[in-house]
């Protein structure tokens, strides 16, 4: 927190002052709330009008939750308009952490009112509006600033804000309005420019932003080749251009440009594509194919044709290698070439002789390299299937490691790991007989232990070990088996493997994520988050990497951990949309107009992230599962507010690495399962959310009196209406879980358990309940009572059916474990419907004077539907209990006895602990929960 | 085979297969952030053919006259894309940039025990300048390497004259 600045404007002597307010500013930093403000007091005893220390005051009973007496001091004080530095950033600090930033803008208009040429004041003021993106004022407010001090930063950050409410603001729905709006701000700029006052490299990236979003690309072309352009000191001017050359279509000159660069920088790849991407708009119409044109080997002439690009290729490659390393470019250029010339439907094998012989002499160069795997990987589409068995075959025979052979070198290895890598990715393991796959298991398994012993030992803890790719690929091809095999026991093993090679190499990433992934594809949520935790993922991973554990935590039924996971997500959530406004405010400081957008957007990636808004539900809800009492259920902000239109999945699925032909033509977040997923998901967080909004619409019914009860009675009546329809609609859709074949798809959607549970029915049914009380209507009353005890009837045969399958298997007890966590979820929820329904039936308290108004009729029906709710819950802590004690047997195929696998903790174990640890928190949700209704 | 862009905040999104690696450290938001806002021309990504981030690296540009430099605060390469001399174009285009500015020496630190960076860097032409003592908290503390290199405005190479005697991290500026 900052402190008081020597330049503040306080009455008293500054030194004295900041003397007795340090003690202040130590307590809050240290979250001593209560001896901050016992130290407020005693300042504002000796000088009761310091301001400072009443805005500390205000601050410190903020944090201790004192809302009242903080907004009353706030209020007082912003009469008096302080000025002082100190005052203010504590006022603006107390604005914020209350979230009302608008406050901080009022109270800045009036402090610069009064003080009209305070240039810091001003600043403030408008980055208070910056916070609430206010471009208009911003705008109005820069504009007055520059006027009392005329500096270029804040003439600058006016046309910023021009600009801001041409593409975010009016201008964003009004292409007439944006052209006006950015028409103003380049004549803005013009004006700064003619006053010949431009001098900052800002300036002129700025000039550019707005040349750029009026397509005045000749312009900005101009820009970077006359003066202006110099001052773009750190601008690779002849790279910029290429930019604006494109989108101008002027190919020749891009052509040259590229070549000009590439005969220097042989490995950029970005330009290479650009180069052959212009190369192919040159290619002459064929009526007016001349044959006068240059030869191809000049360096200022385009090249026109396929064949001049392969000589200008050539040309590079046979100059040889740059520095040391044998530069990928060029080769890889060639592929560039031969995609084109195919897409196209040109003839390539003239120019570039047969297609496989391309990818052998690739590898033969680049082969002991990790990285030839993804070089290659998206120009396998080249080839049909029949070619990619066929180059499979030869890649694996060129490594020249027999069937029964080890690699003689630390290369000759990682040759051979390339060569399976791009087989997998080839098919070369699709639809194998299951023989076949274990054969393969076992070879890759001995070829790790003898990678490890020979190449392995001795390495520094952080480093991969070399041969740890063969035990990672021997995990996907147990897990293809076990699919394949339809049985959860290769899965186990492919565990036991991976567990083996994190003994050898603690910090493999992979590895982890891939044992994450297994682990709660059995349904081990323990073991998955000890994995989780060794990953140490934090801040921003908690968005990318959230699907990895977090968000499939909630179908195990280990609560504590939940409530932990949950946590943390939240908390990362919320104080990054709050401290994401500062970044934006120093984007105009150091005048890094480049960024604002760009801060923006990502601000609102950040915080319409459908697992935060998923998270955020799913803590909602546990907190009504865990719900003791009705005062607890009154203090939760129940509310959503979600707007789905704008929801955005920001899952890093391509951290799991994956040699599946899949991945050939896109990476997962690209394929349709991903986008699938993330609809499926999206309907069921829908689903999911009327639980709360029923839930408190309930509480406002109860809470209210006769007069508004009415309102919050329709409103409860709509929402159920709105509920059946989306989960009529979902029935019927009859979507599709996403398939379980490719390992870095993330598990089906939670929606499909959610379904096989009467959510909607049950809570239906108790809503119901709770409006026929309020309605005094006893036939109706005595028909909903009913309809209750028939939903929990059912509810408890869903329970019961579900578990009572022989789950001889992990497949089976996970899926019947996400289920009985749902029944849970809504046996638990409906107590808190209940007693709430016992609330609205509890006789009013009689008023002096009146006489003793009747009980409400619905007490004894409450009374029914909370003692079934008892049976009901006793019968499920019946069948838990019995379910605990039926497990899947271990019954691993001895054919993996080879695999030599020294795991010492029994992976099967692992498991089946976490199963007892969810159980046991299950029926201490249940008991507890008994007490809530008596 | 790389393509050098600036980095932007979405390469957050996707940098978890070289954040991931031990020795690179993932901090809050802010700190990038940061970075992106006051030396956006310093913070550099490099992109494989498929996309994928292969590392990156951050600087900054600070000292007052003759302390003018500047800074390499991180610089990561994916496990995958190691061996590539990637490291070495990055560290490049960072001196580029430092060039351009008129700085008179490039430095960075490293963990004394970094081994593999600590030739690396000598081999682009970094000198120990000196030791940090306990610059690293751990357990134990460990010391850092302040490793420099001069630009061409420090003609006489003032700027990398070692130091004979280790200083406290409190000293660094």
């Amino acid at each position: 927190m900052s402190r008081p600045q020597t330049n503040s404007h306080v009455h008293q002597d500054n030194s004295v002052v900041e003397r007795r307010l340090r003690p202040i500013y130590d307590w809050l930093d240290s979250g001593n709330n209560k001896k901050a403000l016992q130290e407020c007091e005693k300042v504002l005893k000796k000088t009761p009008t310091l301001q400072c220390a009443k805005a500390l005051k205000a601050l410190t009973l903020h944090r201790m939750g004192k809302q009242n007496e903080c907004n009353a001091i706030l209020e007082l004080l912003t009469k008096e308009i302080p000025s002082d530095d100190a005052t203010l950033q504590a006022m603006a600090l107390c604005y914020r952490e209350m979230q009302e930033l608008e406050k901080i803008c009022r109270l800045y208009e009036l402090v610069v009112k009064n003080n009209p040429n305070n240039e810091e004041l001003h600043t403030h003021l408008f980055m208070s509006y910056v916070r609430i993106s206010d471009f208009k004022s911003q705008q109005q407010t820069a504009m007055a600033l520059y006027k009392s001090k005329p500096k270029n930063p804040y003439y600058c950050w006016a046309v910023m804000s021009v600009i801001l409410q041409a593409t975010r603001g009016e201008g964003l729905k009004d292409a007439q309005k944006q052209k006006l709006l950015l028409c103003l701000a380049e004549r803005m700029f013009t004006k700064l420019l003619n006053d010949n006052k431009v001098d900052a490299e800002q300036e002129v990236q700025l000039y550019i932003i707005i040349l750029n979003l009026l397509e005045k690309y000749e312009d900005i072309l101009d820009i970077l080749n006359g003066p202006l352009g110099s001052k773009l000191q750190c601008t690779n001017i002849p790279q910029a251009k290429l930019e604006y050359l494109i989108k101008l279509k002027k190919w020749s000159e891009v052509n040259v440009i590229c070549k000009g660069i590439l005969i220097y920088s042989v490995d950029r790849w970005d330009i290479w594509k650009e180069y052959i991407n212009s190369m192919f708009r040159l290619i002459p119409a064929e009526s007016s194919i001349s044959v006068t044109g240059s030869s191809g080997d000049d360096a200022d002439s385009p090249d026109d044709t396929p064949e001049k690009a392969h000589e200008f290729i050539c040309g590079i490659v046979e100059n040889g290698t740059e520095n040391g390393y044998l530069l990928r470019g060029p080769y890889l250029a060639r592929f560039e070439l031969c995609s084109r010339l195919q897409e196209k439907q040109m003839n390539y094998s003239d120019l570039l002789g047969d297609l496989t012989e391309l990818f052998i002499e690739y590898f033969r160069k680049f082969g002991h390299k990790q990285c030839c795997v993804t070089d290659l990987r998206s120009y396998l589409k080249l080839l049909d299937s029949d070619k990619k068995i066929d180059l499979s075959s030869r890649l694996i025979k060129d490594v020249g490691i027999s069937s029964t052979g080890v690699p003689q070198t630390e290369n000759q290895m990682q040759r051979h790991i390339c060569a399976l890598q791009l087989s997998r990715l080839c098919g070369g393991h699709r639809n194998l007989p299951t023989e076949h796959l274990k054969a393969l298991i076992t070879a890759l398994s001995l070829h790790y232990q003898h990678g490890y012993q020979t190449y392995g030992m001795n390495l520094l803890p952080t480093d991969l070990g070399p041969s740890d790719p063969y035990a990672l690929m021997a995990a996907h091809c147990l897990y293809d088996l076990a699919l394949a095999e339809n049985s959860s026991n290769c899965i186990v093993v492919a565990l036991m493997v991976l567990e083996s090679l994190l003994k050898n190499s603690p910090n493999n990433f992979h590895a982890k994520l891939l044992a994450i992934k297994l682990y709660h594809v059995l349904g081990g949520g323990v073991s998955a988050h000890e994995m989780y935790n060794s990953l140490d993922a934090k801040h921003l991973q908690l968005d990318s990497l959230g699907y990895v554990h977090c968000a499939r935590l909630p179908t195990t039924g280990l609560f504590t951990l939940c409530t932990n996971m949950f946590e943390t997500t939240l908390k990362f959530f919320s104080s990054n949309y709050k401290d994401s406004s500062d970044h934006l405010t120093f984007s105009y400081k150091f005048g890094s107009f480049t960024k604002i957008e760009e801060f923006m957007d990502f601000r609102e990636r950040l915080n319409n992230s459908l697992h935060y808004k998923t998270v955020l539900i799913d803590k909602v809800i546990l907190n009504l599962v865990e719900c003791m009492s009705l005062e607890t259920l009154y203090s939760l902000s129940i509310s959503t507010d979600i707007n789905w239109e704008i929801l955005r999945d920001n899952h890093d699925l391509s951290v799991y690495n994956s040699w599946d032909p899949e991945r050939i033509e896109a990476p997962p977040e690209d394929w349709s399962d991903a986008g699938d997923l993330f609809l499926q998901n999206i309907r069921f967080l829908k689903l999911r959310s009327f639980v709360l909004t029923g839930m408190a619409s309930a509480v406002n019914i109860v809470k209210s009196l006769d007069g508004v009860r009415q309102e919050h009675v329709q409103t409860l009546k709509k929402l159920l209406e709105d509920w059946r329809s989306l989960y009529e609609q979902t029935v019927q859709d009859n979507l599709v879980p996403i398939k379980q074949s490719i390992l870095p798809l993330p598990l089906p959607s939670r929606l499909h358990g959610a379904l096989l549970a009467p959510y909607y029915s049950v809570f239906t049914s108790f809503f119901e309940f709770l409006l026929a009380i309020s309605s005094d209507d006893s036939n109706l009353l005595d028909k909903r009572t009913k309809i209750v005890e028939d939903e929990l009837d059912k509810l408890t045969n869903v329970l019961r059916e579900n578990t009572l399958k022989k789950s001889n298997d992990f497949f089976d007890k996970r899926k019947s474990m996400e289920i009985a966590v749902n029944c849970v979820e809504i046996i638990s929820i409906s107590c808190v419907i209940c007693a709430l329904c016992g609330e609205l039936v509890k006789p009013l308290q009689a008023k002096k004077g009146k006489k003793k108004q009747p009980d409400p009729m619905g007490k004894e029906y409450v009374q029914r539907a909370s003692e079934k709710l008892k049976t009901e819950m006793g019968r499920f802590c019946d069948i838990l209990q019995d379910w605990v004690e039926s497990n899947p047997e271990e019954e691993l195929d001895r054919k993996f006895d080879n695999l030599n696998l020294a795991v010492s903790e029994n992976v099967f174990e692992k498991i089946l602990q976490s199963y007892s640890v969810s159980n046991k928190e299950i029926q201490l949700i249940l008991k507890t929960k008994i007490k809530l209704l008596t | 085979m790389t393509t050098l862009r600036p980095f932007t905040c979405d390469d957050m999104y996707k940098f978890n297969n070289v954040n991931l690696d031990p020795l690179t450290e993932t901090y809050g938001l802010s700190f990038y952030m940061q970075y992106l806002a006051h030396w956006p021309e310093y913070f550099q990504v490099a992109e494989s053919p498929s996309g994928e981030i292969m590392g990156y690296i951050m600087g900054k540009a600070e000292g007052i006259g003759e302390n003018w430099h500047g800074h390499v605060t991180a610089l990561t390469v994916s496990p995958d894309f190691r061996r590539l001399g990637l490291a070495a174009s990055l560290m490049n285009f960072l001196e580029d940039v430092s060039e351009k500015k008129r700085a008179y020496f490039v430095d960075l630190f490293v963990r004394v025990s970094n081994k593999v960076a600590i030739n690396m860097y000598k081999n682009l032409g970094y000198i120990v300048y000196r030791t940090v003592l306990e610059y690293y908290s751990g357990d134990p503390d460990e010391d850092a390497y302040d490793m420099r290199k001069a630009c061409s405005r420090d003609v006489n190479q003032k700027s990398v004259i070692p130091l004979t005697h280790p200083v406290r991290p409190e000293d660094v500026d």
